[in-house]
């Protein structure tokens, strides 16, 4: 679920990535820009302090992408960070990428797994939840060692977590 | 009726008391028997001559007044005047007794019998008194008794009813601290039970985090996505 302020910097920020010209390599890499955001709570911290000047928190981002994304990454995220939404980062990427498929005309599916797929688990996997949803769905694959084992899919709202993690709980929960 | 009766017998009385006041002893105003036979003498001799007197003294009529004379006088009957005098003097003292004495009389025995008559009421009046006050009395004294007695049963009653309210009182008492203890007991069972099953579940499940973690190797990993693929796959037949 997206408020207003998240979908207009999707909006903007696919925009920019389209008028570049490139918008699956930028999504690709503000995806995962966005998980090691995630994982990464001093990053964020960091990049969300207002005590911290704007061009400083500007130069920790060209720094840590310096390398690894493009110059409209690069650009889209100083952007965002320096108007002090790096707390909302993460969704604004989620959204993005979300509009960014949806131009395609597919649906992002979030795969959680700890440790990666083969590239015939993805095929199989693409497959199946294309004909679970319905919808064409593009994986993409977050390493998350917390799953322990397994995988847990997030298309939108919808949940299917096969995960031990999840098994875990649930006989937790059944011992209560 | 008594009354009059008394009043007549009051008049013969005085008239009786009267008579023997006034009437003086037989003969004792009488004359001799010499002066009554001069006085037929000189009244013969004052009318005739010798002879005469010798016939008058000859005729029966004279001599019986002669021998009336030598008769003894009535020891009884008084002279004439003594009974004119005497009966004189009883009209006139009978009169003056009908007319002043016999109404005082008749005043103070009225005025005594009224006095006893308002006597004997007042003696009635304060007997009615009393019966209606020893009533009262007795009447006040049922219904003491009777509100004695009642009051006796109403507080006897009350204890009844009050030590029944405390039996079951404290009955209730004791069965809701009873249950309450029961109650009390079951929950910290219940609670120790559940503490000891989530303390028991934490501590196999922990193991249980371990085990898998351990176990967990590429193969398995493979495998668990692999079987996840398939239920999704089975989920869409």
């Amino acid at each position: 679920m997206t408020d207003g302020l998240v979908a207009g910097y999707a909006d903007a920020l696919f925009a920019v990535a389209s008028a570049e010209g490139d918008p699956a390599a930028v999504e690709d890499e503000l995806f995962r820009f966005a998980q090691a955001l995630r994982v990464d709570d001093d990053l964020q911290s960091s990049l969300a302090d207002p005590g911290v000047p704007a061009s400083r928190r500007q130069q920790i981002v060209e720094d840590l992408l310096d390398g690894r994304a493009g110059s409209t990454t690069v650009a889209v995220v100083s952007m965002v960070v320096a108007a002090g939404r790096a707390s909302r980062l993460p969704a604004i990427i989620d959204a993005f990428v979300e509009r960014s498929a949806a131009s395609r005309n597919k649906a992002v599916a979030t795969v959680r797994s700890a440790v990666e797929l083969t590239d015939e688990q993805r095929e199989r996997l693409t497959a199946a939840l294309n004909g679970a949803t319905g919808k064409d769905v593009e994986v993409r694959v977050v390493i998350d060692a917390s799953v322990l084992g397994g995988v847990v899919t997030e298309i939108g709202d919808d949940i299917i977590d096969g995960s031990v993690r999840h098994r875990l709980s649930q006989l937790r929960e059944s011992f209560r | 009726m008594r009354h009059r009766r008394t009043r007549h017998l009051s008049a013969t009385l005085i008239a009786v008391l009267g008579l023997v006041a006034l009437a003086g002893p037989a003969g004792a105003s009488s004359e001799s028997i010499g002066a009554c036979i001069s006085e037929h003498l000189e009244e013969m001799i004052t009318h005739g001559d010798t002879d005469h007197v010798l016939r008058e003294l000859r005729e029966e009529s004279t001599q019986d007044d002669l021998e009336a004379c030598l008769e003894a006088p009535n020891p009884i009957l008084p002279e004439l005047n003594e009974i004119i005098w005497g009966g004189a003097a009883f009209l006139i003292l009978f009169v003056v007794m009908v007319k002043k004495g016999f109404p005082a009389v008749k005043g103070a025995m009225d005025a005594r019998a009224d006095r006893i008559r308002a006597d004997l009421d007042a003696a009635e009046t304060a007997k009615a008194d009393a019966q209606a006050v020893q009533a009262d009395y007795e009447a006040r004294l049922a219904d003491a008794q009777g509100e004695v007695a009642r009051l006796f049963e109403e507080a006897r009653a009350s204890a009844d009813q009050l030590r029944a309210d405390l039996t079951a009182r404290a009955e209730a008492d004791i069965a809701e601290m009873r249950d309450r203890a029961a109650a009390d007991i079951e929950a910290s069972r219940q609670q120790a039970i559940a503490d000891l099953r989530t303390e028991v579940a934490g501590i196999a499940l922990g193991a249980a985090e371990r085990v898998v973690q351990s176990s967990l190797d590429e193969d398995a990993q493979r495998r668990l996505i692999d079987e996840y693929i398939d239920e999704v796959t089975g989920s869409d037949d």
